[in-house]
């Protein structure tokens, strides 16, 4: 219930047995390896050379799998996720992975016609683009080169404007000579530009050639040597083959989809092999044993040795690391303590001196998680999600982690949200007035029930919260948020004390932790006064906690300086704690006034939105506006709020309740496993 | 007069929030698109750092719905309000307005610098959403101070 105990093992095997032991603590995964020292004889594997080229191996094959997921996506139900990975047994997989280089090839072939359709992609657009530039001349029936015969010259060109056979030599007239004769045929004409054949007597050749010239005549840049029909009919057959390429490869893309498992099971295999090389580094050789050291948890190295000696040729030692190891952590917790591991993870592991801050943890977690959401509705949409997902699809690993978190907290919503009286915010008490006229929903269950089940009917006899409602009554809340902000600082404190006294270190827990407490007892009655009103404690509670309070101040100016040689010191830092501790603990206490804020935010929000949804008159029209709007509205309203809650219930760990004992800085254990994604490999029976 | 200057106030709040969430969130935005493009598998650890400076606009938005529920306004018993007492109204406005337009704006730096992290280190993101978390304390705060000063000077009107 808590940080794992580590112990060290080292395993000595003869060579001939060294894979075989290998891949069985890989795939026993309960040893993170370290780097064995060198001592004479032995000296340490270099696999970082094979490590690279299956990870080179794992990139085609993963290139591969992207390919036909691109051109021959599978179907798979969205739930598909969350149900765990088909299980394969040693023997299977040792079997199967002799068969992988055949997958290798598939998806080096994969690969290859994915460059195929590529280029075949471009080269087609490059063919389209020339075949346009010839189609303007597609009836000519001369080559473009043509220049005429022995007694004609020819033109075959372009002019920068649109002809017609009459338009062109009406222009043509004015600049050559009357009895120049010339005959013009327009290939063809658009807006900006005439594809033009021009015919003259040889002897008139300059001045018909200078004539063009003027009106901009140009020849074509890429004149064709035989008529252009024969360019563009060549070009076309280009096409027609690149594009049947192109199809070729594309359905041998389809066809080879049909390996997809076979390929990820490949990607699996080289991942797991890639890991294996690059662990290999770790392990030290001689000419006839392999050494490998490594730290494995207590408890489940009396099974991995049993298993190991009954196996293979090995000589295994257990031994507990020494002080100076840099000892990985793992935690190991009930589910419901489990869920938000992540959460401490995400802030840093603890150190050898911490202890396992997450079974406290958990508890605060959701209670001030739900008291920010603080919507019933919410929090059953929440739990009955996450509860779906838990039982239904039995999801596991991080993610299960995730989905009981948030079951948890959805748990923790509807208790909150039920005491103050929201569900989807005002929905059940605007319904009943709005639709059937009863104003004071909440006074009638009640006695329809025959006692006070909804004391909110105090403020409005149409709630139905349990305790009250925050928007009648913020102060209450707040000062309710403070002391459960107390509480939370209390049990961080104590679990510092905890600490300490692990470490055999009384007098500094006595010191740090007990005049601190007695310190915001005694002033916390002065505070809920002042903010909530004289009389919000009673006069003799708070008369007496004042004393409380200076004794608290006093132990701390007489404790906190303890350490300092000389008398004035100690004083001097004794006072410097009293105000390090009286404007610390006033922020981190403050810092919980947004259980208000929050909760609040939710709750106006979603009153807002029945509001909206219930503005025309006739119970017809509401009805018909309620339903899209309530929907809508809630979605983004449950959708923003849980973000933020997320946040500010992190927050609160980390910068409040973490300050008062945690230190961190640990190293989670990350042991030689089978990191397998698609498959998932059990040991044999 | 006085109803005037307390609406004044609302709108103030409501509008200098948004103001500072939208520049902020839009801000945040450009970055995290940034990111996304090299690697879309990022997108939720962004997006979450995206609506961060969000928030702001909608505590804004609270503050004007409770100022109009406190008035009463669009019924018929809609509270006629002295100067000095609509000013009342107005000033407990001004720190969600003021508060929440500063802290949306530096919110959303914190946050842009985060979707850095996100990017270099995302196994680090979770640090990233706490030190734009940071800034948000003070929205929190005078979001609350707004809201206190408003319920008192209701309760001494009444």
């Amino acid at each position: 219930m808590a940080k794992v105990k580590m112990k060290k093992i080292e395993v000595v095997t003869v060579l001939e047995e060294s894979k075989k032991v290998f891949d069985f603590l890989q795939v026993q995964g309960v040893v993170e390896l370290f780097n064995s020292e060198e001592k004479p004889g032995l000296s340490p594997l270099t696999t970082a050379q094979t490590a690279l080229q299956v990870d080179k191996y794992l990139d085609t094959c993963l290139t591969a799998l992207s390919i036909i997921d691109r051109y021959a996506p599978e179907k798979k139900p969205i739930t598909a996720s969350l149900r765990g990975l088909p299980e394969i047994s040693m023997s299977e997989y040792l079997e199967k992975s002799e068969k992988i280089d055949k997958t290798l090839s598939y998806c080096y072939d994969i690969c290859s016609c994915e460059k195929t359709v590529s280029d075949t992609k471009v080269s087609v657009a490059r063919l389209e683009a020339a075949r346009k530039l010839i189609e303007p001349w597609i009836d000519l029936d001369v080559p473009m080169r043509y220049k005429g015969t022995d007694t004609t010259a020819a033109f075959i060109g372009t002019l920068p404007a649109d002809y017609t056979k009459q338009t062109l030599e009406t222009a043509l007239s004015p600049l050559i000579g009357e009895d120049v004769g010339v005959e013009c045929e327009i290939i063809s004409n658009s807006r900006d530009r005439s594809c033009i054949f021009a015919l003259c007597a040889k002897d008139n050749s300059e001045e018909v050639f200078s004539a063009l010239r003027t009106l901009g005549f140009a020849y074509p840049s890429d004149a064709t040597k035989h008529p252009p029909r024969v360019r563009f009919d060549r070009i076309g057959a280009q096409i027609s083959s690149e594009e049947e390429k192109f199809q070729k490869a594309k359905d041998k893309i389809i066809a080879l989809a049909e390996k997809r498992d076979e390929i990820r099971f490949a990607c699996d295999c080289f991942k797991i092999r890639r890991d294996k090389y690059a662990q290999l580094e770790n392990v030290c050789v001689s000419d006839f044993v392999m050494v490998m050291g490594g730290y494995v948890p207590e408890q489940k190295a009396e099974d991995l040795i049993k298993k190991l000696e009954n196996r293979f040729t090995v000589a295994v030692t257990l031994t507990n690391p020494d002080e100076t190891d840099s000892v990985p952590v793992l935690f190991e917790n009930k589910p419901f303590v489990a869920a938000v591991e992540p959460i401490t993870e995400m802030y840093a592991m603890p150190s050898k001196q911490d202890i396992d801050p997450n079974p406290v943890m958990s508890v605060f977690y959701y209670l001030l998680f739900g008291i920010m959401l603080s919507d019933a509705g919410y929090g059953l949409l929440m739990a009955i999600g996450c509860g779906i997902a838990k039982f239904k699809f039995k999801v596991t690993g991080k993610l299960k982690k995730t989905v009981d978190m948030y079951f948890w907290c959805g748990i923790a919503t509807v208790f909150w949200g039920a005491l103050f009286g929201s569900w989807f915010g005002d929905i059940v008490p605007r319904v009943a007035q709005q639709f059937f006229g009863v104003a004071d929903i909440g006074v009638r269950i009640n006695t329809a029930l025959g006692f006070e089940l909804f004391h909110g009917v105090a403020d409005n006899p149409g709630s139905i919260a349990i305790w009250f409602e925050p928007v009648n009554n913020p102060t209450k809340l707040l000062l309710y948020s403070f002391l459960f902000g107390i509480i939370h600082l209390f049990a961080g404190v104590i679990l510092g004390m905890v600490k300490m006294i692990k470490q055999k270190n009384i007098i500094g827990a006595l010191c740090d932790g007990i005049p601190v407490m007695l310190l915001v007892v005694g002033i916390a009655p002065l505070g809920a006064n002042i903010i909530g009103g004289e009389g919000t404690v009673d006069a003799s509670i708070s008369g007496v906690m004042i004393w409380v309070a200076l004794a608290g101040a006093v132990l701390i100016v007489l404790t906190a300086g303890r350490d300092s040689k000389n008398i004035i010191g100690k004083l001097g830092i004794g006072l410097y704690g009293l105000y390090n501790a009286a404007s610390g603990w006033m922020g981190d206490i403050l810092s919980y006034s947004r259980l208000l804020a929050l909760g609040l935010c939710t709750g106006v929000i979603a009153t807002v939105v029945n509001t909206l949804g219930t503005i025309p008159d006739s119970k017809a029209a509401k009805l018909g506006l309620l339903v899209p709007v309530f929907i809508f509205g809630h979605i983004v309203n449950m959708a923003i709020n849980l973000i933020g809650t997320y946040v500010h219930t992190n927050r609160l760990q980390y910068v409040e309740f973490f300050a008062k004992f945690y230190e961190g800085g640990g190293r989670s254990f990350t042991p030689l496993k089978t990191d397998t994604k698609y498959i998932k490999i059990m040991e044999d029976k | 007069m006085g109803v005037m200057f307390a609406i004044l106030g609302g709108v103030l709040a409501a509008a200098m929030g948004g103001v500072g969430s939208a520049i902020g969130v839009g801000r945040v935005g450009r970055a995290a698109a940034g990111v996304v493009t090299e690697d879309p598998s990022k997108f939720g650890k962004v997006l979450i750092l995206q609506i961060l400076p969000g928030t702001q606009g909608l505590y804004g938005f609270l503050i004007a719905f409770l100022l109009m529920n406190n008035l009463k306004l669009g019924s018929a018993e809609a509270l006629n309000l002295t100067n000095g007492q609509g000013l009342q109204y107005f000033a407990a406005c001004m720190p969600m307005a003021i508060g929440g337009l500063v802290s949306a704006l530096m919110q959303a730096s914190a946050a842009v610098a985060g979707v850095g992290i996100v990017a270099k280190r995302p196994e680090e993101s979770g640090k990233a959403i706490i030190f734009a978390a940071m800034v948000e304390t003070y929205a929190v705060l005078a979001l609350l101070i707004s809201i206190l000063a408003m319920m008192n000077i209701t309760s001494t009107i009444a």
